[in-house]
């Protein structure tokens, strides 16, 4: 950790968030301010065949699809535009809006949703993959319920296989994950001066702009939003917000009064998109001295009903399907599937956790198939500089996992523990290695994005800072700031960088896919050197820079071929556990994280990350249970859905390797992400080296574990 | 008409009550959450509610000595962190009640509220049956004392009158040499049972000569089988070990356990007599 910008400094924002004086959007007043609420589907999937209301008094509205100007339409422009504002005549999930009711008393506006009655015909619904898959009740889309299918190929995986001594083959499975961000969502849409602002605690402000836009068929420059701080998001307010923005956006249209949409905690946890379950399926052959020398993989995400950035999840998967191993010959069959389930979309990870898992517990089974060590047994498959990867192009990184392996061992212990620990009956300890691409898939940054960023010269020798990606409690606002500061030899609090404000910064893109520091870092660097080169001109001096693509990095979209990722972050975890006969329960004795992450842009911002990724991690690899009863979330409590608390995870030891890459700011790469992707499989694998008993699914429950041994 | 009452002592609480039938709100820590609406509206209470937290006379936990037997009595509005403080409290109702949620609340929620609630996973319930806990019911002019066992007649429904107040809980104080609270939670803090257990025995002259063993969210209300208990007084240690596979058959009987969304069934009646197994196993090394 040599560079001088890992140096730590106080958070920007750390007083006002402890002190309790950040303002969020539930703080902020406004005149006249009229109060919303959904009226939701109660049903998976059903006819609406009426819809029975009382009579609303004066300054009570009924909001739904028919209150959509000519102009517009009743979906929601999001990568797909499938979703709809408003159901009309039919309904897919259980919670799906149907209308808003609103008005300036709570109480009176609950009341009349309470006295609404809903008539459906019941239809079958399809829950399961299985249900998906065998169109259960006719297709949910399209005809065959398959939102998204893509198959990736390098080698002659047929072949191969053909000369294979043995083959070993797994089933993995892992559930859905909710974001339990401390902010619940809410927004607040306005009407000032004949224009729609939208105030939002968000990740993505042009994304609501371009959906609400789109759903009242007017000018983008017609809507304006606004971020207020965001109480963590974790992918659940980058898309997920639209799905708010835009029927309150209508209903601000035909009152043009403000109106709140705030979500208590169980509407939130029970109508909120989660992370994809998935289900994967892996064939490997391995010729006589064990080396793998072919792979099949088949990937099955569950997008719910609307399709939202489900291909795009699903593409995540699947590029991440081969881990940080060089498979010469393998397939990758990936499928997302309609169900009526509440869509799922963006989680911290955003598909790749769900191959990565797949990938890891494979090759823990392998090893344990054949007797070997785990470790010993990855390490020798370990992709290097140079490999082909899955999408025929090489691997470009300097890929330095054996000096990391090097490093985590001597931190835990690992390769004297798991000796010790091989005869133990209640200790195990767990191994897994990642990689995570930064940025968007693929040319995502240069034919889809484009980011601008902006600068300029302030009174007072101050500058100001003009980017769309926002503070959500990952540190934002102070690394931006540093990056900014240190080229332009300011300190951090002579950088302006407000919550982004679609009318005052440019398009740089969503604050999302790791790319935040390592994309939108790099152009803000870019713009600094810009501003300074230029900064005698004087006050009001400004500089913009937009993205431009490195050359040696090619991708063709339609086939998935080429530079999935232009740089990779990558890591190693550790996991010790022990586990209680009598009570199935799990003990976590120690985690170890090495990284490499480029260049930690602040190493206690970056010890943040690593120990919120991977707690959080841990939780949907272990308690975080999420089943549906009829299409609802069963856990939609904070009772019953139970994420970690400091007691049920020991203090997470992380280091951090420098591995500057070309085009990141002071080398920095993608790290939001990755922190998250090796602690579901590292703590599996413990359990499972405790319990004696493989493990193929995630989360694994006290439940699990007794069932395990009962086989 | 939902109206609210705040009474200044007990006597005036007791004739509210008898007047509106108002429901006692102590904590509120249960009635909070169950009543919860919509963030910036009322509560949606059904019924008149009266707060009682705040009356000093039911905030105490004293000792009663009556010829050769103590008890423990512990008023009506004591919060769960006093009653886990006072030196006198039997160590499984302290545990009991140390499991219960975070400092914070434990701070303001009552032992009463915790049986008045009547959960299957009350956490304090499971060892206050095992404890053979007496809950003193009054209403103006008269006074009752019900066992726990009859106090609490299913989820969520005790024989409380809508006129009486639950002012003390008496737990007897009894030798015991062996005992064992244990909670499974869906987390390692602040988490709500999956099931519990609380065994409480004491040996005189090397044979078990009281013994209660009770299971917490395992059922309706707290499992407590006295018929299964009464086998196993008069037993020395060794004999205790020998028939535990048979007490363990014995208890699988009366553990019917069901599938929610904190466990399965199965889990629940397995964890159960493994947790029985492990206290008896180490029951019979006491003597
Ligand atoms: C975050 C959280 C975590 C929790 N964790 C746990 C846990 O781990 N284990 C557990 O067992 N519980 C738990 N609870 C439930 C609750 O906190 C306990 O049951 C608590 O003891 C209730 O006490 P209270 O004084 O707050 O009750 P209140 O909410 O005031 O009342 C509860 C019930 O008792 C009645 N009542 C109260 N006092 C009297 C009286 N004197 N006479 C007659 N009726 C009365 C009320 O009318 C009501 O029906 C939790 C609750 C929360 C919010």
């Amino acid at each position: 950790m040599g560079a001088k910008i890992s140096i730590p400094v106080r958070r920007i924002d750390a007083k006002e968030k402890a002190g309790g004086w950040a303002k969020y959007i539930g703080d902020y007043e406004f005149d006249n301010l009229q109060h919303g609420r959904f009226l939701r589907s109660e049903r998976a999937r059903a006819k609406i065949i009426e819809i029975k209301k009382p009579v609303f008094p004066e300054g009570y509205y009924y909001v739904d699809a028919s209150d959509i100007p000519s102009s517009g339409k009743n979906n929601i422009q999001m990568i797909k535009d499938d979703w709809r504002v408003f159901a009309v005549d039919e309904v897919r999930y259980i919670g799906e809006t149907i209308a808003i009711i609103l008005g300036p008393d709570k109480q009176k506006v609950l009341d009349l949703l309470n006295e609404i009655e809903i008539i459906y015909e019941d239809l079958i619904p399809a829950f399961t993959f299985d249900d998906a898959l065998a169109c259960k009740g006719g297709a949910v889309h399209g005809t065959d319920n398959i939102f998204a299918e893509y198959l990736l190929n390098v080698g002659n995986t047929d072949n191969a296989f053909k000369n294979a001594d043995k083959i070993i083959e797994g089933k993995y499975e892992t559930g859905f994950q909710e974001h339990l961000y401390m902010e619940t969502q809410g927004l607040v849409g306005t009407w000032e001066d004949g224009k729609i602002t939208m105030y939002a605690s968000a990740q993505c402000p042009f994304y609501i702009r371009k959906s609400v836009a789109g759903t009242l068929g007017v000018p983008l420059g017609d809507i304006r939003v606004r971020q207020v701080t965001t109480g963590g998001a974790f992918g659940g307010k980058e898309h997920f917000p639209d799905v708010i923005a835009t029927p309150l956006a209508v209903a601000v249209n035909k009152i043009k009064k403000p109106i709140s949409m705030i979500y208590d905690r169980i509407e939130d946890i029970s109508f909120t998109c989660k992370r994809h379950p998935s289900k994967i399926t892996i064939k490997t052959g391995l010729d006589k001295d064990n080396n793998i020398i072919a792979m099949e993989i088949d990937t099955l995400v569950n997008g719910g009903a609307y399709e939202s950035s489900t291909p795009i999840v699903l593409q995540r998967a699947i590029l991440h399907g081969l881990g940080v191993y060089n498979i010469p010959n393998a397939r990758i069959l990936g499928r997302a599937v309609a169900t009526n389930t509440f869509p799922s979309d963006a989680y911290r990870g955003f598909g790749a956790p769900q191959g990565l898992f797949a990938i890891e517990m494979h090759m823990s089974h392998i090893a344990d198939e054949l007797g070997l060590d785990t470790s010993d047994f990855k390490r020798k498959h370990f992709i290097k500089t140079n490999d082909i990867t899955i999408t025929n192009s090489k691997m470009h990184d300097d890929v330095k996992l054996e000096e990391m392996f090097a490093k985590i061992d001597e931190m835990s212990d690992y390769s004297s523990k798991v000796k010790k620990y091989a005869n133990d009956p209640v200790k195990g300890i767990g191994i897994a290695f990642v990689n995570h691409g930064g940025g968007f898939t693929g040319n995502g940054e240069q034919v889809v994005i484009q980011g601008v960023v902006k600068m300029k010269r302030l009174d007072d020798g101050k500058a100001g800072l003009y980017v769309s990606v926002v503070e959500m409690g990952q540190g934002l606002q102070t690394t931006m700031r540093k990056i900014a500061a240190g080229e332009l030899g300011l300190s951090i609090e002579d950088v302006v960088y407000d919550n982004p404000d679609t009318d005052i910064v440019p398009d740089s893109g969503p604050t999302c896919a790791s790319r935040s520091i390592m994309v939108v870092g790099f152009l803000v660097q870019e713009c600094a050197k810009k501003l300074k080169a230029k900064w005698e001109e004087g006050v009001g001096t400004e500089a913009t820079h937009q993205y431009v693509h490195p050359e040696e990095f090619v991708w063709e979209q339609e086939t998935l071929q080429g530079d999935a990722y232009p740089a990779y972050g990558w890591g190693i975890n550790v996991v010790e556990v022990e586990y209680d006969p009598v009570t199935f329960e799990v003990k976590t004795e120690g985690v170890w994280a090495v990284w490499d992450v480029g260049v930690a842009i602040d190493e206690t911002i970056m010890q943040g990350q690593s120990s919120g990724g991977i707690i959080q991690a841990l939780g949907y690899a272990s308690i975080e249970k999420c089943e549906l009863k009829n299409g609802a979330f069963m856990q939609h409590t904070m009772a019953d859905y139970t994420i970690p608390t400091s007691l049920d995870f020991p203090k997470v030891e992380t280091v951090f390797i420098d591995n500057p890459y070309k085009y990141g700011p002071s080398g920095a790469k993608g790290a939001g992400e990755l922190v998250f992707d090796a602690a579901p499989p590292a703590y599996a694998e413990a359990v499972q080296n405790a319990i004696g008993k493989r493990i193929y699914d995630i989360p694994v429950t006290p439940e699990m574990i007794m069932e395990a041994l009962n086989k | 008409m939902v109206d609210s009452y705040r009474p200044k002592d007990l006597k005036e609480a007791l004739s509210i009550r008898a007047e509106h039938g108002a429901m006692p709100l102590a904590g509120g820590t249960d009635l909070m959450v169950r009543y919860q609406s919509w963030t910036g509206t009322l509560p949606l209470f059904k019924n008149s509610i009266m707060f009682i937290g705040h009356l000093k006379e039911m905030k105490y936990i004293k000792k009663e000595a009556k010829d050769k037997t103590s008890t423990l009595v512990i008023g009506g509005t004591a919060t769960l962190t006093s009653v886990a403080n006072h030196p006198e409290t039997p160590v499984v109702l302290k545990e009991a009640v140390l499991s219960i949620a975070a400092p914070a609340l434990r701070n303001n929620a009552t032992l009463t509220g915790n049986i008045c609630n009547a959960s299957p996973a009350g956490d304090s319930i499971c060892a206050l049956y095992a404890l053979d806990a007496v809950i003193v019911i009054e209403k103006t002019g008269s006074r009752r004392e019900v066992p726990i066992t009859e106090f609490i007649t299913g989820p969520g429904r005790t024989v409380l009158a809508e006129s009486e107040l639950v002012t003390a809980i008496k737990v007897p104080l009894k030798a015991s040499s062996v005992n064992n609270f244990t909670k499974v939670g869906t987390r390692k803090a602040n988490a709500l049972s999956k099931l519990s257990f609380t065994g409480v025995a004491d040996y005189k002259n090397g044979r078990v000569d009281s013994i209660a063993l009770t299971f917490g969210a395992v059922g309706p209300t707290v499992v407590r089988s006295v018929e299964l208990e009464k086998k196993l007084k008069g037993l020395s240690g060794s004999e205790i070990e020998t028939k535990i596979s048979a007490i363990l058959e014995d208890y699988s009987t009366v553990i019917v356990p069901i599938d929610d969304q904190r466990s399965s069934a199965v889990y629940r009646k397995k964890v159960a007599l493994n947790l029985l197994e492990k206290y008896l196993r180490e029951l019979s090394r006491h003597e």
